[in-house]
């Protein structure tokens, strides 16, 4: 379908490790560590002074200064000034949208190459004086005359004085994803066990690939963490089983701490280009960036689970490009909560759902599980938001080029409000 | 001078006693000869929350690399200690910070380990009075990483016929490239990071006895903001010389102005309500 385009290739990423909460970011702010993770590429693939075609990032929590968050990452990276830059926002699937966007302005020809990635922090958030105390301040401020101006201030009350801090909690719904999650962890019947399992998997996989030096040209140290900090490579089923559950209630909530990302900071960038400025810049093609879907699912009144919209999206990305599920030879299941996989692969293998809700004459079937998020994902890495499509990006396409030309892997990522975005890359 | 006496030091002394002890003892013999000391910290770790502090103050990205204007700072107690001996031949109250020279020979990050040496040096005749500059040579694994020379000058009888050193460049004209509003209580929050506590940049009431009508922002301060602002033409391993003219009064509007076009690079600090007071002027090379 995309035969009078040209390609698009990954040609490489760079991160830095993930922290947890108030841990070695603590002190560090969005534009910090997205200008740390494109100085890293910058130094990485010798970008130093380069005019890159364009540089597309965003946040999911944005102070309201950081407006132009990418420009001024940008701006105060290697990169030449002359880059041109913008922001985008799409939850958690800001990172893997911006590496959509970016294709398919190097694939129209419109670009020869360019940047994209994602950067979130948990601990430099934005706090919101309360809404009252807001409209009265800004009365306040709009009123002419001191005369005016102290009248406005007379309306202030003890009880407007609060602040708002960001949570993850969806705005329609009161309901923070966790708690949605075990809603649809529930429905689909996933077990604590399997949850754990797939928890210590990940941690193992993570661990293992650090071991085999694989994260060595993925990622950059910053601010003395040269892993992240949330790995835990002795991570056992033990271990997680002692843990008490964090979301649902009674004897069926099965998601603890253990089995859920935690709140975590970092920035991810992955560096695409059009095959001619590869060549020209001598650089070997990793990946082919093939296609992607969105979709957008109704979960506001349980009629389906908040975060199982990539199941509906992989299911159009597959039919347009006519391949099965288990046409892959990896899977990059984003692990918002281990529950959210193991429900999407459920679903997947569901004849009813496969039939009434996505449209199918039969199951999408199952996949093998040996090729599910071999190098670790958000479990052990940590998921700080917007960065995850890009860590997720670059991990695969080395993969895929370590597995060689041909080879196939597929991205799903959930994201808030009912959001999924999903990807194929192909091995070159 | 003798032959050079090397103190290393276990950590960076404290600031504070050291003015106060020079506050009180103003009256100095006007020897010709500075004490023969050399100072020295090994094994400097740098301490990260002290680093990002001094970045984000100074303007700069909060990352891991070493500011250009940083190990100034972490070799400044050992300048105060210097220039604190009751044996040294200026008056280390009312120095006043005119000229300052930094190379970095390579990019420093917060992983390096610094040795970080002072020394006096050049005691020299002045039109206004006789200036020292202090030295400060940072290695790591025993190469040399960073240099900076301190020109400072104690106002006194000066020599009108005396040499002046390179002139300084032209401060640059037209438009600024950039306006900032340093908030009055700068000097203490540099005061804060750097630990250089001299009372002219706390508050006016300290500035006065020293004859300032308010509090002065502190000239390292002023650099590190300039060269923050250059960005990467200003960073890893480059030379910059600096020449401090009239202090900056807190509050202050500042205009910067650049010129990018000649070699060396030149910027300066120019009052925004007043653009004939120059503050600072300085080359890129």
């Amino acid at each position: 379908m995309t035969t009078s385009l040209r390609r698009a290739a990954v040609l490489g990423g760079n991160r830095i490790p993930f922290a947890r909460q108030f841990g070695a970011y603590a002190e560090a702010s969005n534009q910090d560590m997205l200008t740390a993770a494109l100085d890293g590429l910058v130094a990485r693939y010798h970008l130093g002074g380069e005019q890159v075609g364009e540089v597309v990032a965003g946040a999911v929590i944005k102070h309201s200064r950081d407006f132009n968050l990418t420009r001024e990452s940008v701006l105060g990276s290697a990169l030449s000034p002359s880059t041109p830059a913008y922001d985008i926002q799409q939850a958690c699937g800001t990172g893997l949208e911006a590496a959509i966007l970016v294709s398919n302005k190097i694939k129209l020809g419109q670009i020869e190459s360019g940047i994209a990635g994602g950067v979130d922090t948990s601990s430099d958030a934005p706090i919101a004086v309360s809404e009252k105390l807001r409209k009265k301040l800004l009365k306040v401020n709009r009123a002419k005359g001191a005369k005016n101006q102290l009248l406005a201030l007379t309306d202030l009350r003890p009880t407007d004085f609060g602040i708002a801090s960001p949570g993850n909690t969806e705005p329609r719904t009161g309901l923070s994803m966790g708690e949605h999650m075990a809603q649809t962890a529930k429905t689909w019947g996933i077990t604590r066990e399997a949850q754990d399992e797939l928890a210590v998997a990940s941690h193992r996989n993570l661990a293992a690939s650090y071991e085999r030096g694989f994260q060595d040209d993925l990622v950059t140290s910053f601010k003395g963490l040269a892993k992240d900090a949330n790995l835990r490579p002795d991570s056992s089923m033990e271990k997680l089983a002692t843990l008490k559950p964090a979301f649902g209630k009674g004897e069926n909530a099965t998601m603890t701490a253990g089995n859920s990302t935690p709140l975590t900071d970092g920035a991810s960038v992955v560096l695409l280009g059009s095959e001619e400025w590869a060549a020209a810049h001598g650089l070997s093609v990793q990946a082919w960036f093939v296609d992607a879907e969105t979709a957008g699912v109704d979960f506001l009144h349980g009629d389906e689970g908040l975060l199982m919209a990539p199941a509906y999206a992989v299911a159009r990305l597959l039919e347009r490009n006519g391949l099965a599920l288990q046409d892959f030879d990896y899977y990059e299941i984003h692990e918002a909560f281990a529950s959210t996989v193991l429900a999407t692969l459920k679903a997947w293998e569901d004849e009813d759902f496969c039939k009434n809700r996505l449209g199918r004459t039969e199951a999408l079937g199952s996949i093998d599980r040996t090729k599910l998020n071999v190098n670790g994902s958000s479990l052990a890495a940590g998921h700080p938001f917007a960065a995850t499509g890009g860590r997720i990006v670059a991990s695969l396409a080395k993969q895929l080029h370590e597995k060689g030309p041909g080879s196939r892997g597929l991205i799903s990522i959930c994201a808030a409000g009912g959001l999924g975005v999903v990807a194929i890359l192909e091995g070159a | 001078m003798g032959e050079p006496r090397v103190e290393t030091l276990d950590s960076a002394p404290g600031l504070a006693p050291i003015f106060v002890r020079a506050a009180l003892s103003r009256t100095r013999r006007l020897d010709d000869a500075i004490p023969p000391r050399v100072l020295r910290l090994e094994g400097q770790r740098i301490d990260r929350d002290h680093l990002t502090a001094y970045q984000r103050l100074c303007g700069f990205t909060a990352d891991d690399r070493l500011p250009h204007t940083y190990p100034h700072v972490l070799g400044f107690g050992l300048q105060a200690t210097l220039l604190g001996d009751p044996a040294f031949p200026l008056p280390m109250v009312g120095l006043v910070h005119v000229e300052n020279e930094i190379t970095v020979h390579r990019a420093l990050t917060a992983d390096d380990l610094l040795e970080i040496t002072v020394h006096a040096d050049n005691l020299a005749p002045h039109a206004k009075g006789r200036t020292v500059q202090l030295v400060t040579e940072v290695d790591v694994d025993g190469a040399r990483v960073w240099e900076g020379r301190s020109t400072y000058l104690a106002r006194g009888k000066g020599e009108t016929d005396a040499p002046s050193g390179d002139r300084p460049p032209a401060m640059p004209s037209g438009f600024p490239a950039a306006q900032w509003s340093l908030a009055a209580d700068l000097g203490r929050e540099y005061a804060v990071v750097s630990g250089d506590v001299n009372p002219i940049h706390l508050s006016a009431l300290t500035a006065k006895p020293m004859g300032f009508p308010q509090a002065i922002a502190h000239g390292m301060w002023s650099y590190a903001r300039v060269m923050a602002a250059l960005g990467r033409h200003a960073s890893g391993p480059v030379t910059s010389h600096v020449w401090f003219r009239k202090p900056i009064l807190l509050p202050s509007r500042v205009d910067l102005v650049v010129d990018t076009t000649g070699i060396p690079n030149v910027a300066g600090l120019r009052s925004a309500r007043r653009p004939d007071v120059e503050h600072l002027v300085l080359t890129v090379s």
